[in-house]
């Protein structure tokens, strides 16, 4: 409830800015650089079934990619992080991929996975991919030795080792790590939206709607807009998951 | 009855190896409680470890009530020196947690928790409990288990002193009413005479049996203050003190 508070006045907040520097300029330049916000919202509203369509086609994108990184990261970094020998001859191997920004590859992504919405997600899944697995290995590798003790002289076998300690030992960081990279995310969906031109149409996905309308500022800001909504959407996705898988780590905290 | 003959426990290979306990011979009867005492860093975790069936010894034998150890037993409870409960399941989970891995039925633990003084506080988390609270769970957990061995590493490390008097009492109480086989590693003297029976003592790493102390006076809350308790714990620091002087 409170944090709902604090949205709203920060939202409060950046409208004013806002408001202030399309007003700024349009007394500095002569003519209406940034469209006022109330005119960026009626645009989307006008156009709200391809605002409305974009916006879906990207958050699908997203929740498709955020649930493959996961089931492919979280289970390899517990993995690689919980085994002294996996990490020895993995770790070098996942160190030199990691920095690879996989917008890179963008043009052997296409010629593998054709032009339509496969090759969006395997872009985006990539990016999350490393970052939970990243987050996975550090984590698991850093398990008090104690938890560990205490179900091995319970009788543990490997497999309630990873269920009962290194899975919920690992969650909370990937958490972490997942939330910080929703930025990240979303900029190579953006990318990997709008590399191949105009494809699609506008309701085909927030990228190629800003950039079919980039003459038409109000609406190309209000599909900016919608990027914001889109991050702000799964970020608290996470956060909310992590408070429920997590519950421990916030007893006594509110 | 447990009985360990001419225990040898290595670690390490090569320029790293070291050689942590070293021919260590000893037995505890059915029902009597035996405490290990030695210098910090001796070797004694190492002896309950493999008693537990957790290391394997370089040479040896280890035998539990006529049987040799050679893995971790349902008979056998092992409490962790810290308690070793997981923060992320509640009291009532982390009690249940050792009967839940080996697959048996998960009763009677609101009576264990209740006789610990823990009612109450099963749907809490050990973030919100008294670090003596979180070790009456530990004990809680090992004895869910109806273990005939009671194997404990330290249970009352760095505690304040009445909470470790205090835990002390609860397992003296346990042993009377369960009669189970514990064995005991401390490095606090008057821990070690408040509960064993007898007394072993351990040299500096690599462990050897140096001396065994018969503590026949033990048994009563009361022992703590009478003057054969003193007399013992006054006997066991002057070997302990001539050992760190060698």
């Amino acid at each position: 409830m409170r944090q709902a508070l604090h949205y709203l006045v920060a939202a409060f907040a950046i409208f004013f800015l806002w408001a202030l520097a399309s007003f700024v300029l349009e007394q500095v330049k002569g003519w209406p650089v940034i469209p006022y916000p109330w005119s960026v919202a009626a645009a989307g509203i006008e156009y709200l079934p391809q605002w409305g369509s974009a916006f879906a086609s990207s958050a699908r994108r997203f929740f498709l990619s955020l649930i493959l990184a996961f089931a492919t990261g979280l289970p390899l970094g517990l993995l690689v992080g919980a085994s002294e020998r996996l990490h020895r001859w993995f770790s070098p191997l996942i160190y030199l991929l990691y920095p690879i920004p996989p917008i890179a590859l963008l043009f052997f992504l296409y010629m593998a996975f054709g032009v339509g919405e496969g090759v969006k997600v395997v872009t985006v899944s990539l990016t999350l991919f490393f970052q939970v697995l990243v987050a996975a290995i550090g984590a698991a590798r850093n398990i008090s030795p104690s938890y560990i003790l205490a179900v091995r002289t319970a009788g543990a076998n490997a497999l309630q080792l990873h269920r009962h300690v290194i899975l919920p030992a690992v969650l909370p960081e990937v958490f972490t790590a997942a939330r910080v990279s929703v930025g990240l995310g979303i900029t190579m969906l953006y990318i990997a939206e709008t590399k191949l031109g105009l494809l699609g149409g506008p309701g085909s996905g927030l990228g190629v709607f800003i950039e079919t309308y980039a003459m038409r500022t109000d609406l190309s800001l209000s599909g900016v807009v919608g990027l914001a909504f889109l991050g702000l959407l799964f970020y608290t996705f996470l956060e909310i998951l992590e408070r429920w898988l997590c519950r421990w780590k916030y007893v006594g905290k509110g | 009855m447990i009985s360990v003959e001419a225990l040898r426990i290595e670690y390490g290979r090569g320029r790293r190896h070291t050689l942590a306990v070293e021919e260590v011979s000893f037995r505890v009867e059915d029902g009597e409680s035996v405490a290990l005492i030695g210098p910090s860093g001796c070797g004694k975790t190492s002896i309950l470890l493999a008693i537990d069936g957790i290391i394997r010894p370089a040479s040896g034998r280890i035998i539990i009530r006529g049987e040799e150890v050679r893995g971790v037993r349902r008979d056998v409870a092992f409490i962790t020196q810290d308690a070793g409960l997981l923060p992320w399941k509640t009291v009532r989970q982390n009690a249940e947690l050792a009967l839940r891995l080996q697959r048996r039925p998960r009763e009677g633990i609101q009576e264990i928790l209740r006789s610990l003084g823990l009612g109450g506080f099963e749907n809490r988390y050990p973030a919100e409990l008294s670090e003596g609270m979180r070790r009456r769970v530990g004990i809680a957990r090992a004895l869910a288990l109806r273990p005939e061995v009671f194997l404990m590493d330290e249970p009352m490390a760095n505690l304040d002193t009445l909470t470790r008097e205090r835990i002390q009492e609860i397992i003296l109480r346990l042993w009377h009413m369960y009669r189970f086989t514990g064995l005991l590693v401390t490095h606090d003297i008057e821990e070690a005479v408040f509960l064993g029976q007898r007394i072993i003592i351990l040299s500096p790493r690599p462990a050897r049996v140096v001396e065994v102390i018969e503590n026949p006076g033990m048994g009563e809350a009361e022992y703590r203050r009478s003057e054969e308790f003193y007399r013992v714990v006054a006997r066991a620091r002057e070997i302990l003190k001539s050992l760190e002087e060698k």
